[in-house]
């Protein structure tokens, strides 16, 4: 097995770190303690955990309210339920007003749900906040890359949602650029599948075809500056994501590529319960579907 | 701060401001801001901490409207205030205006959350109360809602977790005038036994005859210790002008000329009586 490294540890270090530096930081958790694994977190800063219980909606007002008074919240719970049930209440009352409050959610992806099945296995979430006006939306890479987010969402003024893992992330490496062998193809992923893709372009490297893998972490605003030459220059131009095909990464390209772009990830259907490994490769977000989609003709 | 008998005054002024912006702009909804409209003097001129001149002080109580449609009132007490130009009322929901159709705390000074999707203003409420104790700030806030908005859930979730942080700091007040956008609030929503509910979920619950500003500032003034307090209000729908009272058609609505002229009448009548 490759090495893994929890995103979700990552995260806690990262936000303590921040409460460290400024006392307006707070953790507005939906029963998401445990979850994000901030116990040590919750006994060091016990008044700067606010916690609402198994109450998404709320959870997001009551976030409101603080960043209203002047603070600086850190709303945590699953991506699907954050994103979905509390959909509403990031659009209208923290994306509308510009209130200045960051969302983590955790499980992100099909393989991040695993054999809890199709309720705990959350593919789109990137969708749905790209949607809203003024979301920034970051998927990191692996938990070095969930360090750097976690700050660049501090920096970013205004609504942030950043997807996480399961705890159990492949470490892919913080680079944009993760693999620059070539421009037969490009893969632009974000999140766990780029373990995949590099898996992909070391296989092909010196077999007839030389890639290139770019980490695409912040999905809204997409960084077309740096983007579009690879997309233009590239053989082939490859999305890869653990997410709805439809909205993602793979629409996000789609938007802005004025080219064909061959989609690897959940094709607009619901997956199941399995192990991560499993559902990969049944699914087709694995190196094998993207050494296909390379050298297909 | 005014007496009982200026509060029920300055109620029947917001009244008269609710008609004139509503008549001049040619939309919005009338009968929901004036069943609220005694509650937002009691709580404009006669409990809280403000001032018009620094909209955004830190340490000003602070009031959410969550029943957003009713924002005339809203709007009314905030001119009246001194917080902007009562000649902006008949910009209210025109392009460009301060005044927008639901509450837009970018948009308005005065305005302290943005509102008008119900169910969600206790919940705002809750962590600014809750942002206040962990300041150690002294400050109030104050959310009013509908009753029909009881219905979403997300009211249930928020009153747990101020019971749960002993939030002595907020007050709901519930606008309880028994009817939302569809008929009646205990038909339509099934929302009923609002004081029950809100004693069974930790609050300290007060009733008064929402158009009494003594029995109103009785409630709000009354010291509570270690729990949030809920006052629910019997209203009338509509009241203060004869023909709206009780009558959902003007859930929302526009006066004509004439209608204009009798709720003018009537209401100066109370003003000046």
């Amino acid at each position: 097995m490759a090495e893994e490294k929890s995103t979700r540890v990552a995260f806690v270090q990262a936000l303590e770190s921040l409460m460290e530096k400024d006392d307006r930081v707070v953790m507005v958790s939906a029963d998401s303690v445990a979850v994000f694994r901030a116990q040590a977190l919750q006994k060091k800063y016990p008044n700067r955990i606010v916690e609402c219980g198994i109450a998404e909606g709320s959870a997001v007002m009551i976030a409101a309210g603080l960043a209203a008074a002047g603070f600086k919240p850190y709303v945590c719970a699953y991506a699907g339920f954050l994103t979905m049930r509390a959909c509403e209440q990031m659009r209208t009352f923290v994306a509308y007003p510009h209130l200045d409050i960051k969302f983590f959610g955790a499980n992100a992806g099909m393989c991040s749900g695993e054999r809890e099945g199709v309720t705990h296995q959350f593919f789109e979430d990137i969708g749905i906040m790209r949607a809203i006006p003024g979301f920034t939306v970051l998927a990191p890479s692996d938990a070095d890359d969930t360090i750097r987010m976690v700050h660049k969402a501090y920096e970013t003024p205004g609504p942030v949602y950043c997807r996480i893992g399961s705890g159990r992330d492949p470490v892919v490496g913080t680079e944009a650029v993760l693999r620059a062998y070539g421009d037969d193809a490009l893969i632009i992923g974000c999140g766990a599948p780029l373990a995949e893709a590099c898996k992909a372009a070391d296989e092909l490297r010196g077999q007839g075809a030389n890639i290139t893998v770019l980490n695409c972490n912040v999905l809204k605003p997409l960084d077309e500056a740096f983007l579009m030459p690879y997309i233009r220059r590239a053989g082939k131009v490859i999305t890869a994501e653990d997410h709805n095909v439809c909205a993602g990464l793979g629409g996000a390209v789609c938007e802005i590529a004025g080219r064909a772009v061959r989609r690897i990830g959940l094709m607009d259907r619901y997956p199941e319960s399995g192990t991560a490994d499993e559902l990969k490769h049944k699914y087709r977000i694995d190196a094998g579907e993207m050494i296909k989609a390379v050298t297909e003709k | 701060m005014m007496n009982d008998t200026e509060l029920a005054r300055m109620g029947n002024r917001i009244r008269r401001d609710i008609i004139e912006m509503i008549y001049r702009a040619k939309d919005g909804h009338p009968a929901p801001s004036l069943s609220a409209a005694d509650i937002v003097a009691c709580l404009y001129f006669g409990v809280m901490n403000v001032d018009p001149a620094r909209p955004d002080w830190e340490d000003r109580d602070r009031f959410i409207l969550s029943k957003g449609h009713a924002c005339p009132a809203l709007y009314a007490a905030l001119g009246l205030k001194g917080y902007f130009d009562r000649s902006l009322y008949p910009t209210l929901r025109h392009l460009d205006s301060i005044l927008q159709g639901h509450p837009d705390m970018k948009k308005t000074p005065g305005v302290d959350m943005t509102s008008g999707s119900l169910g969600n203003g206790l919940a705002a409420a809750t962590g600014m109360a809750i942002g206040a104790k962990m300041l150690g700030k002294s400050w109030k806030t104050y959310v009013l809602t509908g009753d029909g908005e009881l219905g979403e859930g997300i009211n249930w979730e928020a009153a747990q977790t101020a019971a749960k942080y002993k939030l002595d700091n907020l007050t709901l007040i519930v606008d309880n005038n028994g009817m939302q956008s569809g008929g009646s609030v205990e038909e339509v929503g099934g929302v009923v036994n609002i004081p029950g509910k809100f004693a069974a979920f930790g609050f300290e619950v007060f009733e008064v005859n929402g158009h009494d500003t003594s029995e109103i500032m009785a409630a709000l003034t009354a010291p509570v210790s270690g729990r949030p307090k809920c006052i629910v209000a019997h209203t009338v729908k509509g009241k203060g002008v004869s023909f709206m009272e009780h009558n959902n058609a003007w859930h929302k609505g526009v006066p004509n000329d004439e209608q204009y002229t009798t709720a003018c009448t009537e209401l100066e009548a109370l003003i000046n009586g």
